[in-house]
């Protein structure tokens, strides 16, 4: 039986152990980042477009603000948002209540990986304000230039100078996220693999418990190198070591192996919770079991494995070895098979499914479209060798990303919202406006990011704040190019507040579940009560079959719930 | 309108041949990928009873195909390597007879170059600089010492397809072969502090006879 109280205001919003409130307040703590994350993009695309304009609310862009601009708008979105969102705040709300259990295995650790997040988020907010400006050296934060003062001309003269910069700051905060997220990570473990609900074996459980299961041991994996290269670039910044500096025995090349390292499987961190997102949508609004549920998870545990020797396809033409780029472009083709393996079982779950085209089955079919046809096979052009030559570093690369991130972070997101959104707040989000939400930010985020594949194949390398003095790159239609990307980038932007407001409105106005199980869902979250309460269900359930058994020919409706004999 | 600036060096139409090459194989496989996601959610499957949708999510029929398309698509993948693996070789791995040798550097903020002196030899005290701006003779092969003063920069020379990162204290030797006559940029390519949107170099290419001519003038100041 559930022995759990109630809690008050201050207790739930702030001392809280209970996961859903954790859950939430990562999420209030991350729509605040990316807010920061999207102004800076606004900003530095309006200055792309139209670089003689003071930009409205911020004023007259100058170089030093663009790379400030731009790095600060990278590391939010990837280390804040992509990790956050989709590691914490989904990992957080849903797995508890989808193994059928009352809490995380350890509470108060998880309440301690909030704080931590909450401190990361409060020392990277402060890097914007020191004396020497924000952290301008690109997110990669590739030495030399990240560890003395990016050009500026400014000189140290003490360990004040030093600690109280941007880079210092900013690495103090990845350090603070991480840690956060590593216990987050050991929580989300422990508790899948101690506190199932009776029957439910490793294979009963739903795919998205196994993807956030996987990315999290996946990041603990890799991100050992990286926290490791992050202390040394701290004391080559504060203690005056020379560990990325080659004029005393250092190497800068060193940093782009632990960064990558990191920063490939980190990918697949941020990808791997979304695909398990769209696994339950898809199955749950085709009416069908989820195709290859083993298949699937077997070809994950493959990518996963793979996903950790294809860093150095991030350094193509960065000097290292040309014989060691085959091997790593020939792994990284290979990674696209499995998931070619895995959207195609997605696909297959669709084919003689009883489809119903819902908001969360929009968003799930366009992060699967956008990813495969776009954001996945543009990374056949850049895995290849050759033509990296070219693409590098050019806008070619930042089209294939956004289009590899965006689909599966916001769109997954935003399918997650408008799927769950009943069970946690039990009041239902508006579905005109939802509809309007998904259509504007479909069409204007092609429309920002296309551009800027035709843009990078017309040579126009990245990162620099005002191309006018490059002649090649103003001839028709290039302007017009980014004036396009731009105003997308604009519109794109806007449409967030259409579900910035939906959201709110609906927390506390919205109409009022009428169904605990409104989408006629298996898995657990659904046989409890919307929201549900501290403890999660009343009578802890057992579990009888597996979470995808839609249609199934000895019952007379359509799902069968995992708890119902 | 043409996607790619002009290509004036010997190995840019390889690099352009792979991009055309990957893109009619997933022009392809995007057509099949569109159709397979459209056709369920254009019939709805409505035909279908409750045992044939049970059956088939946890069949293995689709299996097969599914395997059929991973195969396909490795057999893409692994004809794309086959294909570029040759160009890498020749672009990245090797180095054809040296015909002339030049040293880029690059710096914050500007391209300093610097061609062998009379003596023909590059590292003697006689060497001379040019900022900003790099002579080379048309179809000739071009050593070039790449090299990084202060921070990581990137060399990039759009209308060859030539890209390489320059570090400090690190001396990476890449060969280019230039077919046409003109004026070409010389861009950075990677960060490198508020000056890096203003690191811009200009190739001229010349005829073997003004190259040596500019050579001489070089050599009077």
């Amino acid at each position: 039986m559930n022995t759990h109280k109630k809690h008050g205001f201050w207790h739930r919003y702030f001392f809280s152990l209970d996961h859903k409130d954790i859950g939430f307040q990562y999420m209030l703590t991350i729509f605040v980042m990316v807010s920061i994350g999207g102004f800076f993009a606004y900003v530095f695309r309006m200055h792309l477009a139209y670089p003689e304009m003071e930009v409205p609310l911020f004023g007259l862009v100058t170089n030093k603000d663009y790379n400030m601009l731009i790095t600060n708008h990278g590391l939010i979105m990837m280390m804040w948002l992509a990790l956050g969102m989709l590691l914490a705040v989904a990992g957080n709300y849903l797995i508890p209540i989808m193994i059928g259990t009352d809490d995380m295995a350890f509470p108060k650790l998880n309440k301690l990986s909030y704080w931590f997040f909450l401190i990361s988020v409060i020392l990277m907010i402060s890097s914007f304000f020191m004396k020497r400006g924000g952290f301008g050296g690109g997110w990669t934060m590739y030495p030399p230039l990240s560890v003395g003062d990016f050009g500026y001309n400014t000189a140290y003269t003490s360990f004040k100078d030093r600690f109280f910069t941007a880079n210092t700051f900013v690495l103090l905060a990845i350090t603070f996220e991480f840690i956060a997220l590593l216990m987050g990570g050991i929580n989300f473990f422990v508790t899948t693999l101690n506190k199932r609900a009776k029957g439910m074996t490793l294979t009963k459980m739903p795919m998205i418990v196994w993807m956030i299961n996987i990315a999290s041991v996946l990041f603990m994996f890799s991100v050992g190198p990286l926290i490791a290269g992050a202390f040394m670039l701290l004391l080559d910044i504060n203690a005056g070591t020379g560990f990325y500096d080659v004029y005393r025995g250092g190497d800068p090349l060193l940093w782009e192996h632990l960064f990558w390292f990191f920063g490939h499987p980190e990918v697949y961190v941020i990808l791997l919770p979304p695909l398990g997102i769209i696994a339950e949508i898809i199955s749950t609004n085709s009416r069908k079991p989820l195709y290859g549920y083993k298949f699937i998870l077997n070809l994950t545990l493959i990518a996963a494995i793979l996903s950790m020797m294809v860093w150095a396809h991030h350094q193509f033409v960065s000097g290292i070895d040309p014989r060691a780029a085959t091997i790593f472009s020939i792994f990284t083709i290979i990674i696209s098979l499995p998931f070619a393996g895995i959207i195609l079982a997605y696909i297959a779950t669709l084919w003689n499914g009883d489809l119903k085209i819902n908001l969360p089955m929009k968003w799930a079919i366009g992060a699967i479209t956008l990813f495969t046809l776009i954001g996945g096979f543009t990374g056949l052009y850049l895995g290849a060798s050759v033509f990296d030559i070219y693409a590098h570093d050019t806008s070619f690369v930042v089209a294939h990303f956004h289009y590899t991130l965006f689909p599966t972070v916001i769109f997954g997101s935003f399918a997650a919202f408008y799927y769950w959104f009943g069970k946690f707040s039990g009041r239902e989000l508006n579905k005109f406006w939802g509809n309007v939400h998904f259509w504007l930010t479909f069409i204007f985020f092609n429309g920002f990011a296309f551009p800027l594949f035709l843009l990078g194949l017309a040579g126009q390398h990245r990162r620099i704040a005002d191309y006018r003095q490059f002649e090649f790159l103003m001839q028709d239609p290039l302007p017009l190019y980014r004036q396009i990307a731009t105003i997308s980038a604009v519109i794109l932007i806007l449409s967030q507040f259409i579900f910035i407001f939906n959201f709110f409105w609906s927390l506390k106005r919205g109409k009022k579940v009428t169904s605990d199980n409104p989408w006629e869902s298996n898995t657990l979250e659904w046989q409890t009560a919307s929201p549900p309460p501290h403890g999660n269900f009343a009578v802890y359930p057992e579990v009888h079959h597996g979470p995808y058994e839609y249609n199934h020919p000895d019952r007379e409706d359509d799902f069968l719930p995992q708890n119902k004999k | 309108m043409r996607i790619f600036p002009e290509n004036a060096s010997s190995y840019g139409a390889d690099v352009d041949f792979i991009f055309w090459l990957i893109t009619g194989v997933i022009t392809v496989a995007s057509i099949i990928v569109i159709f397979l996601i459209l056709y369920p959610i254009l019939t709805k499957n409505k035909s279908r009873t409750k045992e044939q949708r049970y059956q088939q999510g946890k069949g293995f029929q689709k299996l097969k195909l599914i395997y059929l398309g991973i195969a396909i698509l490795a057999i893409a993948d692994f004809y794309f390597l086959f294909e570029e693996g040759p160009i890498w070789r020749n672009i990245e791995e090797t180095l054809p007879e040296k015909e002339v040798h030049v040293i880029v550097m690059g710096r914050q903020w500007l391209w300093e170059f610097t061609y062998p002196g009379p003596d023909g030899k590059l590292y003697t005290a006689d060497d001379v600089k040019t900022i900003n701006k790099l002579y080379l003779p048309v179809n000739k092969n071009i050593h070039m010492d790449l090299q990084a003063y202060d921070v990581i920069h990137s060399v990039f020379i759009p209308h060859a397809r030539f890209k390489q990162d320059v570090l400090p204290g690190r001396n990476i030797t890449k060969w280019v072969k230039m077919t046409k006559t003109g004026t070409y940029p010389l861009t950075c390519a990677e960060i490198c502090g508020i000056g890096h949107a203003n690191m811009k170099a200009e190739i001229v290419v010349l005829l073997n006879e003004d190259y040596k001519k500019q050579m001489a003038k070089l050599y009077k100041k």
